[in-house]
């Protein structure tokens, strides 16, 4: 297979696997918020660890969150997947352009503006 | 001549919307009291839902088509016709332009519509200006910025429209300049609905990379996705067909949601119950439009993209003046 339609595959499946994870795990957490009848969604700053791992781990509210995070990441790890495509290939160009993309995303997230 | 009767018709169904919502909303921000507090009957949460989603497959839909964010759609929409708190509505389609740039741009670069590599180039663009705009926040004019913001998307719909009325195509085949040349950035891609495979060149890849960190200063500073300006800037001062512009936005919007999703979310602007489903509903609704497009001529997706600018334009001038 050649190189360019490599990395369209590779971005693709790694699109929509993000996409298709991230839905489902929306779609159980809604349920399970719509059985369970609780509505205590978390409103106020929430940390990045209550995220990752909720407290207590997949209650309803968390399981949704989850498939927020997941979604949000996913064309974070797109950038990732790319660079390694571009450096493995030695096109150093374009792997030095989604390094510094993804630099720029970390440092503002960092500084915390936006 | 038929490019009238499509901005005329999104004007009369803009006018119908909102004679219709204004009403709506009175009676919608009824219903939103009674269900934004918890033991609200489950009727009116399904409906509550229901109507959230359906706004959000429209939007999606028609985001993935124009490569827009659908955000520009959506706000106006749960705001006034689900009277959502304005910052609560800009949470949720901020997850959910994140949605319809990843299903969009998973068909659009399966497809080999997506210049993946302009794509990538321009990131780096609206990034950095993403993150000036974000660093001047506290310093910005909302109104000025929001009038000029209003007017340049008026400028960029007259351009289009002029160009349209001279071209038949949407867009002018030229060949690579230097820089476009030195990254390879020109690309071909087989067109659906003319049957046939479209090679293009990239041209004033530097004019393109500098009205992208434009966009990416305007995106930091009102938190807007801002293919309204990449798509023009990509089809008009690079002579991309106008399908690759629309398939490279959508790829290219989900990196600078995605970061300030994060801040929505951290600041607890998410709120599951209205979030989850408008995400849900993007999905869909966006991965529908992403395999409309490919049927559809560039020339028409141009004229409805014209259309559409005018009104946010429009809408972002009003909301520039305080009307």
């Amino acid at each position: 297979m050649d190189r360019v339609r490599f990395l369209e595959l590779l971005v693709s499946r790694l699109l929509r696997t993000g996409v298709m994870v991230s839905g489902l795990l929306m779609v159980m957490g809604l349920g399970l918020l719509w059985a369970t009848g609780d509505a205590s969604c978390p409103s106020g700053v929430l940390s990045v660890g209550w995220v990752l791992f909720g407290d207590p781990f997949l209650e309803p509210s968390h399981v949704l969150f989850l498939g927020f995070f997941i979604l949000i990441g996913t064309p974070l790890l797109r950038i990732v997947a790319s660079a390694t495509a571009h450096l493995v290939e030695r096109d150093l160009v374009f792997a030095l352009l989604n390094v510094s993309v993804l630099l720029i995303l970390v440092v503002s997230f960092v500084l915390g503006v936006g | 001549m038929a490019v009238y009767w499509v901005i005329f018709g999104c004007f009369l169904v803009e006018g119908l919307f909102y004679a219709v919502f204004f009403k709506i909303s009175r009676l919608s921000a009824l219903l939103q009291r009674v269900i934004w507090f918890k033991g609200a009957p489950r009727g009116m949460q399904l409906l509550f839902t229901l109507y959230a989603l359906t706004i959000a497959l429209g939007s999606g839909f028609l985001g993935a088509l124009l490569g827009l964010g659908g955000g520009v759609i959506m706000v106006p929409l749960m705001v006034f016709l689900l009277g959502v708190p304005i910052h609560i509505a800009s949470g949720a389609s901020i997850v959910a332009v994140v949605a319809t740039s990843s299903a969009a741009a998973s068909v659009y670069v399966r497809d080999e519509v997506t210049n993946m590599r302009l794509g990538m180039f321009l990131e780096l663009a609206t990034t950095l200006g993403a993150l000036t705009g974000a660093s001047f926040m506290a310093m910005a004019a909302e109104s000025l910025l929001k009038t000029v913001f209003g007017l340049s998307l008026i400028y960029a719909s007259t351009v289009m429209w002029y160009q349209l009325r001279n071209n038949r195509r949407s867009w002018v085949n030229k060949p690579n300049d230097w820089l476009a040349e030195r990254l390879s950035l020109d690309g071909s891609y087989y067109d659906e609905a003319r049957g046939e495979q479209i090679s293009y060149g990239v041209t004033r890849t530097l004019n393109t990379f500098g009205v992208s960190y434009v966009a990416g200063v305007v995106s930091g500073l009102l938190g807007i996705g801002g293919g309204g300006i990449k798509v023009p800037a990509m089809n008009v001062v690079s002579s991309v067909p106008m399908k690759v512009a629309v398939a490279t936005s959508n790829f290219m919007i989900g990196v600078t949601a995605a970061a300030s999703a994060m801040v929505y979310i951290r600041h607890g602007f998410c709120d599951g119950f209205l979030t989850a489903p408008v995400v849900l509903g993007t999905l869909v609704g966006s991965y529908i439009g992403a395999r409309v497009t490919g049927r559809l001529r560039g020339m028409f997706l141009k004229r409805v993209f014209v259309a559409v600018l005018l009104l946010l334009g429009l809408r972002m001038i009003a909301s520039g003046v305080g009307l």
